[in-house]
């Protein structure tokens, strides 16, 4: 469970993400504890896989830090920034999956390019590692063969390789049935629960939500920034503001008939 | 939990009364200390004689995934042959870590390799594939002939700024490079020429090859190639993408042909476009000829009599006429190497590949059955 008396080992303190002139977020701030699953969430085109890659350091925000274990990924250059990037993994929407490698050699390339291990030894790291998302059967195959579904799963494999501590999904339940969703948040439950591994999870589905989350922070894309922050249950019983309310009641109300009541 | 800073795992090894040893691992047995750690334990059981082995695990800080692989051979003797040693003391999580990795016939079957076919059955396969590759071109060639009828019978219902587009695109643009192409190869075929016949006093004659080569062959073959690895490439492509983003698909059930919406417009622009460019790079190739000739001391009068002496119409209409078929082949290729990409990632790459190498192949054959055609018909 996450440590509420360790020092973060995310922070995020003042970011405002922009496209030029086009503000798409203003002054976001939160922590990320350790070994728990923290959840960005929002309506569509808010700027949470904006806020996403800002944070593994793919954009560059206009004003702010993003801290990892106190230092600011923004500024860092060469080896520093290397060092943490090697920090987290990271699971892309679709994937993102190189389509020339079978599943195997893709879970195998972080450990390929950045171990010294025998080769007998990573294919063994990499087999466990899709034995634990489920698609040891599958290693062999191209990634073009495999379902949405599956391609995720083999996405975290990939984004666990090296065992960081620290995992972003981006959608993770994005594209797929109920029940696939399901059982891909109960995937992350166990690695969090199992394995102590820290998650950032990109979503706007809030049966997930309720599922794997410890803590969110809701995003809006009108007032281009932070509603409100806390556990599900606070954000939907406790806020103030009506759009917070309204999100959470209208999905739980799309809900209603599914098996899995709202926490 | 970070694997950034290089960790550090000790080993020992302790043997025990009878054939029985201990093996102690320690310290942080993860992705970055692995490697050693196991070049580490090899070391200590080479020289160990045991029939039965266990490893304490209690000491371990810090691990993961890598680090519990050197637990895994461990157990299932494969560092030792025959001596499944027996893991114990190790805390709960790395249990759990331990516990992924699959059993060994799972791990067989991740490295099974698809069996190849046999050779005949390849061949067989191949060559099916190649007739059925020449009737989707047949098929694809009466339906543009057919969408080109339907064009002319109902020209408003063209798109016509999409053939604007690829005329600025194809053409337009395509003008630095052709002109810089074409006026190298006239000084350098005038270079080339101007030595062997200097033997013979007969450097005047440079005129006669620049025309002729120039006009007859090159200017025709080389803005072909171009507009290949530009634009054939580029409709292959754009409609490519197209078809990975269920773009046709989307055209198709509103009814709409992708060949009238997107192929026709293409094969148009590049069947008119490609005679335009082989006569503006004919006329840069002579140029460069003639440049040549000026810096030999041939006054212009004479060269230009010689030109116009040993050209007839007739060369310059071959020259423009293949061009014609080129452009149709050339646009024709990209589309519907386009049109036939396949899923997957490197799909829109292949069909590019597909589209260039069948263009400069069909431009190459064209022009054989060119060139023996006038020379039976000597013209």
């Amino acid at each position: 469970m996450s440590d509420t008396t360790a020092p973060p080992v995310i922070e995020v303190q003042n970011v405002t993400i922009a496209y030029g002139e086009k503000v798409v977020q203003r002054d976001i701030s939160f922590e990320v504890r350790r070994g728990e699953v923290f959840v960005i969430l929002g309506g569509s085109g808010c700027g949470k896989s904006s806020l996403l890659k800002t944070m593994i350091g793919l954009y560059r925000p206009a004003a702010g830090r993003i801290l990892f274990d106190g230092e600011d990924i923004v500024t860092a250059e060469g080896d520093e920034r290397l060092r943490l990037l090697r920090k987290f993994g990271v699971m892309y929407q679709s994937g993102a999956l190189f389509g020339s490698m079978t599943v195997l050699e893709n879970v195998c390339l972080p450990l390929d390019e950045f171990t010294d291990l025998e080769s007998e030894e990573k294919t063994l790291v990499a087999a466990a590692k899709l034995n634990q998302v489920g698609l040891l059967p599958a290693a062999a195959q191209k990634p073009s063969a495999l379902s949405g579904g599956m391609q995720k799963r083999a996405g975290i494999a990939r984004a666990m390789a090296l065992d960081p501590g620290i995992l972003f999904l981006d959608e993770p339940s994005a594209g797929l049935d109920p029940i696939t969703s399901a059982g891909l948040d109960e995937t992350i439950r166990e690695l969090s629960k199992g394995l102590g591994i820290t998650f950032v999870v990109v979503t706007h589905e809030l049966q997930s939500i309720y599922a794997i989350a410890d803590r969110c922070i809701m995003l809006d894309a009108r007032t281009k920034t932070a509603l409100a922050q806390g556990t599900p249950a606070d954000l939907r019983d406790h806020s103030k503001d009506p759009y917070v309310r309204q999100f959470f009641l209208r999905q739980a109300a799309a809900a209603a008939g599914a098996t899995r009541p709202p926490a | 939990m970070s694997s950034s800073h290089s960790s550090f795992a000790r080993v020992d090894f302790r043997q025990g009364p009878g054939a029985e040893g201990v093996l102690t691992l320690a310290g942080e047995l993860d992705v970055s200390s692995a490697a050693e750690a196991r070049r580490e334990v090899v070391d200590k059981l080479a020289s160990a004689r045991v029939t039965a082995l266990a490893v304490d695990g209690s000491g371990i800080a810090h691990g993961d995934m890598s680090g519990m692989a050197v637990l895994y051979e461990l157990a299932q003797g494969r560092i030792v042959p025959g001596v499944k040693a027996t893991i114990r003391g190790l805390r709960p999580e790395y249990q759990t870590l331990l516990a992924a990795f699959p059993p060994g016939e799972a791990l067989a079957a991740v490295r099974e390799e698809p069996p190849r076919r046999p050779f005949l059955q390849q061949v067989g396969a191949a060559t099916a594939s190649m007739f059925a590759d020449l009737r989707a071109q047949l098929v694809f060639l009466g339906g543009v002939v057919q969408g080109f009828g339907a064009a002319l019978r109902h020209p408003r219902a063209m798109r016509w700024r999409e053939v604007a587009v690829v005329f600025e695109k194809a053409g337009v643009n395509a003008l630095p490079i052709v002109s810089l192409i074409s006026l190298l190869m006239g000084l350098v075929i005038a270079f080339e020429a101007a030595q062997p016949l200097e033997m013979f006093g007969a450097q005047i004659f440079i005129a006669n090859m620049i025309g002729l080569v120039m006009i007859r062959e090159f200017s025709p073959i080389f803005t072909a190639i171009i507009f290949a690895g530009r634009s054939g490439s580029a409709f292959a492509a754009e409609i490519g993408t197209m078809k990975v983003n269920e773009e046709l698909n989307a055209l198709e059930t509103m009814g709409l042909d992708p060949l009238r919406f997107l192929v026709i417009q293409r094969v148009f622009a590049g069947t008119l476009l490609m005679p335009v460019l082989a006569a503006y790079s004919m006329l840069l190739g002579v140029f460069g000829g003639i440049l040549v000739m000026l810096t030999m001391g041939f006054p212009f009068a004479q060269i230009w009599s010689q030109l116009v002496g040993a050209l007839g119409v007739h060369d310059v209409l071959i020259g423009v006429s293949k061009s014609f078929v080129f452009g149709a082949i050339i646009a024709g290729l990209g589309c519907l190497r386009g049109m036939q990409t396949k899923e997957g990632p490197n799909a829109v790459g292949d069909s590019t590949t597909r589209a260039v190498v069948a263009g400069i192949l069909m431009i190459i054959v064209v022009d054989a059955i060119y060139s023996v055609l006038t020379y039976v018909l000597h013209v």
